[in-house]
């Protein structure tokens, strides 16, 4: 469960926003860490693509043991979320009764702590809080733009 | 000139009820807040800012330009601004001012200079989790919130004139950036009367509207009764709409934005005049503001009930925030 | 190809938390014992392929091939440590079949080992989550029970299964290990004991998850002739060896991949030792959570997608039923020594075809067994089939 800073260098502050991978050969959607292979046409060419964070649970369970990074949270929810978009992510579901979630749940991404590295370094990732909004009535289309790290750095 | 476009807050819904605290530590007198605002384990600064500047941006918002206001960021040494920014898909210039509870207001001096100057819409946040550990969090009232304001060339309300008074006192400080402030309880009440009162007399000087005028004011009240003494320098019933310490407690640097959030939730009608202050560590600003068109409500009043949590809950969550892992 | 693979012996090492113990010192015991039972000196070994998950983790120890080498008496023979996260013990299995299968040794042993408890249990359920990807989707709160409980919930969904029907696995498989000397956990329990056991990842309950153990399982593997040549011993053959590998992750883990994993192998393995599910008379089958049981009851064919759980209720799965499951009492009462587990499971297997299981457990007249073993959240499949084949 150990990242070290320098891994966290090279990957990047990871999750401050939500993101899938895309393969730009048969655009199908896979979850953030599917970098090097797609599943379903073995294409290796994949490349980030930003999310609007709207979703709905297809599947849940509530944590009572946690890991280490954890500890303290207990208990809560995990849920598969299906994105608007049609992948679906693992994550944890927070600021709600555990009594009150259920499969069909309509939840959004929001920016939370996920743990504290050994060396200092603090990872915040996307936990997602449910959505009391109307859920939205097609399909989202997935937008592709580079990350706002991205056109700062080009600007330089 | 520069005016509040939209705004968004933040209150985390875990509450502490502050009798629970008191039974704990053995202390005697009463609760003076109902329930204290504690964010959970997973958030910190910069999260609750996420959350309210979310709000303040919309699904369209956009800014080029974030300052972060907070006396508790996640790190010492890295602008909170920054990490913001990106968390909000903004590819904004990041800055982060501090010094003092009241920085939210000094913020606006910036962010109007720069949406005045033409630098596009400014993003100003002030989020705060103060932490005091054992009785001290009774005293203290300590909390986390977070407030969010995206300043424009237009919106529901203008920015006007602004007014400080400042005073070297030790009433509320920290060394350094350790992790819970030091206080004089003597001092306190004497302190952020003068500041407060400096300030108010300061704007009143150079806008020639008497404070008295402003039916609807927006204070940082980081205790009940700094809020009964302040509720004598202005006008009557100014406060209602605008007091929320005895439900949520002391959000720092947030604090002035809260109140600020439920002033302009409670507007009435175009051309009302609100007024924000802030006052502790020695420093008083006041500003006025005048409402241009109605703004839409966020509801916050309605967020400032929770869910309680119990005392073995919030001592976990406030001595062993994140345990170091293997 | 017809695939006979002599097992000359086996030894195995009780299953609980021993703290008097180290890693070497089980994996010494179980490997004495499985050369002594097979009639053989440490020099008839020729290679040595040792299954072990996290010794790195557990025991802040790597080189486990070269340890074990040494202190079985088998140096200069070949060694290896092999590791497929809790299909190790198989994939040692594997490797041993395969070697012999190749013609370059005449007898192999096979071993797992895994020494959990030397750690405070925090520490461990963390090393376990390296088994799955513990920077990236487990990053997101999910811990091995939570991340299965997700499937177990899927399950309920699609198939209609309540908590209370699922109680059975456990109960079945307790009323086993109280009679298994071997077993970690050695107590019957009810319906309602599970029920009102703690949920420990929702659905799943106390019951309803393997505990933390300590063990070692050996087996030396021969080439057919060897063991048909001291025909009182008993004539028991590895006749399949199956492997896959599925998805790392259980988020893009359907139940149909899940079918998948243990499925595929399973019927190539019949293919491979000519026989059909209903020739099976005695299965192990991986099921550190309760949930898994009916899932490779279901993959092995031995019910339809979706009624695999009935077996623990109806008694189609107990010792007399059409085939009896986990009579060792299971990983649910065995425990989950990472590495050791699916050799475990092969020791078992043959000791109901030699007829030495404990009378309790002992199905009767056993002729052919299978050992389904998983690996990961869902990534590793590992099928071996058992025959006692008379002359």
């Amino acid at each position: 469960m150990t990242v070290s800073a320098i891994e966290f260098s090279r990957i990047g502050p990871p999750k401050l926003r939500p993101y899938a991978m895309r393969c730009e050969d048969c655009g199908t959607l896979h979850a953030w860490w599917e970098k090097f292979h797609c599943y379903d046409c073995n294409s290796t060419k994949l490349s980030e693509l930003e999310l609007e964070g709207g979703g709905e649970l297809t599947n849940y369970t509530v944590v009572y043991y946690p890991p280490r990074d954890f500890l303290g949270q207990e208990p809560y929810v995990v849920g598969h979320i299906k994105m608007d978009e049609g992948v679906v992510m693992p994550a944890p579901v927070v600021d709600v009764a555990v009594d009150d979630v259920e499969i069909g749940t309509r939840v959004k991404s929001t920016l939370r702590r996920m743990k504290l590295g050994h060396e200092g370094d603090i990872y915040y990732s996307q936990k997602f809080i449910v959505d009391d909004a109307p859920s939205p009535e097609k399909p989202v289309a997935a937008k592709k733009k580079p990350s706002a790290r991205k056109k700062a750095r080009k600007k330089k | 000139m520069a005016s509040i476009l939209r705004y968004g807050a933040y209150l985390p819904r875990p509450r502490i009820p502050v009798k629970e605290i008191h039974s704990f530590y053995g202390k005697p007198g009463r609760p003076r807040a109902r329930t204290l605002a504690t964010p959970a384990l997973d958030e910190d600064s910069l999260t609750m800012a996420y959350e309210a500047a979310a709000e303040a941006l919309g699904p369209k918002g956009s800014a080029t330009t974030v300052i972060a206001v907070t006396q508790s960021p996640p790190f010492g040494m890295r602008k909170m601004s920054s990490t913001l920014a990106e968390a909000l898909g903004l590819a904004a210039t990041p800055y982060d001012v501090g010094g003092h509870p009241g920085a939210l207001l000094d913020a606006f001096n910036l962010g109007a200079a720069i949406v005045d100057g033409g630098g596009g819409d400014v993003l100003v946040v002030a989020s705060d989790y103060v932490v005091s550990h054992d009785e001290r969090a009774a005293d203290m009232l300590s909390a986390g919130a977070a407030a969010a304001f995206l300043l424009s060339t237009e919106g529901c309300c203008e920015l006007g004139a602004s007014a400080r008074a400042s005073d070297e006192v030790y009433d509320v400080w920290r060394l350094g950036l350790e992790p819970e402030p030091r206080y004089r309880l003597e001092v306190l009440s004497a302190a952020y009367g003068a500041a407060a009162k400096g300030a108010l007399t300061a704007l009143e000087a150079t806008t020639g509207t008497p404070t008295s005028t402003y039916k609807a004011v927006c204070p940082s009240q980081p205790h009940p009764s700094v809020l009964r003494a302040l509720g004598r320098m202005v006008s009557k019933g100014a406060l209602d709409a605008t007091s929320f310490v005895g439900e949520i407690g002391n959000v720092g640097s947030a604090s002035v934005g809260i109140a600020l959030a439920l002033g302009l939730d409670s507007v009435a009608r175009k051309g009302q005049k609100l007024l924000a202050l802030s006052y502790g560590s020695g420093e008083g600003i006041a500003q006025a503001l005048e409402v241009t068109n109605k703004p839409r409500a966020i509801g916050v009043a309605d967020r400032l009930a929770g869910t309680e949590i119990s005392m073995g809950t919030f001592y976990r969550w406030t001595r062993g925030r994140q345990v170091e892992p293997h | 190809m017809q695939m006979r693979v002599g097992v000359l012996g086996i030894g195995k090492t009780p299953h609980k938390i021993q703290h008097e113990k180290g890693l070497r010192d089980l994996i010494v015991e179980a490997g004495r014992g499985a050369m002594d039972d097979a009639g053989v000196e440490p020099e008839d070994v020729q290679a040595l392929y040792i299954g072990n998950a996290a010794s790195t983790g557990f025991n802040y120890e790597n080189s486990v091939g070269l340890m074990s080498s040494h202190h079985l008496g088998l140096v200069p023979a070949a060694a290896v440590r092999v590791e497929a996260a809790c299909g190790t013990g198989a994939w040692a299995l594997h490797l041993g079949c395969a070697a012999i299968l190749s013609g370059l040794y005449d007898t192999v042993m096979v071993m797992g080992a895994e020494k959990m408890n030397d750690l405070a249990t925090v520490e461990g359920t963390s090393i376990i989550a390296q088994a799955a990807d513990a920077k990236e989707e487990y990053f997101s709160g999910l811990t091995f029970p939570s991340g299965v409980a997700l499937s177990a919930r899927k399950y309920m969904e699609v198939y209609g299964l309540t908590e209370e029907d699922l109680a059975h696995v456990s109960v079945k498989n307790h009323h086993y290990g109280a009679r298994n000397p071997y077993a970690h956990l050695r107590f019957e329990c009810t319906v309602d004991d599970v029920m009102n056991s703690a949920v420990v990842a929702d659905p799943l309950k106390l019951y309803e998850v393997c505990p933390m153990t300590d063990a070692s399982s050996a087996l030396v593997l021969c080439r057919e002739e060897i063991l048909r040549d001291q025909p009182d011993k008993p004539q028991v053959f590895v006749t399949a060896t199956q492997m896959a590998t599925g998805t790392w992750y259980a988020v893009s883990d359907t139940m149909q991949d899940a079918y998948d994993l243990l499925n595929k192998p399973a019927t190539r393995a019949y293919e491979m030792a000519g026989i059909t599910p209903d020739d099976i008379d005695v299965a192990e089958i991986y099921n550190s959570f309760a949930i898994q049981e009916p899932f490779g009851i279901e993959a092995l064919g031995f019910a339809e997608q979706g009624e695999g759980w009935k077996g623990a209720k109806d008694g189609s799965t107990w010792i007399d039923g059409k085939v009896a499951v986990n009579m060792s009492g299971g990983l649910l009462c065995k425990g989950h020594p990472l590495g050791a587990t699916g050799a475990t499971q092969a020791v078992d297997i043959v000791e109901q075809l030699r007829g030495t299981a404990p009378e309790e457990i002992q199905r009767a007249d056993a002729r052919n067994g299978i050992s389904a073993c998983r690996g990961g959240p869902g990534a590793v499949g590992a099928l071996h089939i058992y025959q006692r084949l008379e002359g």
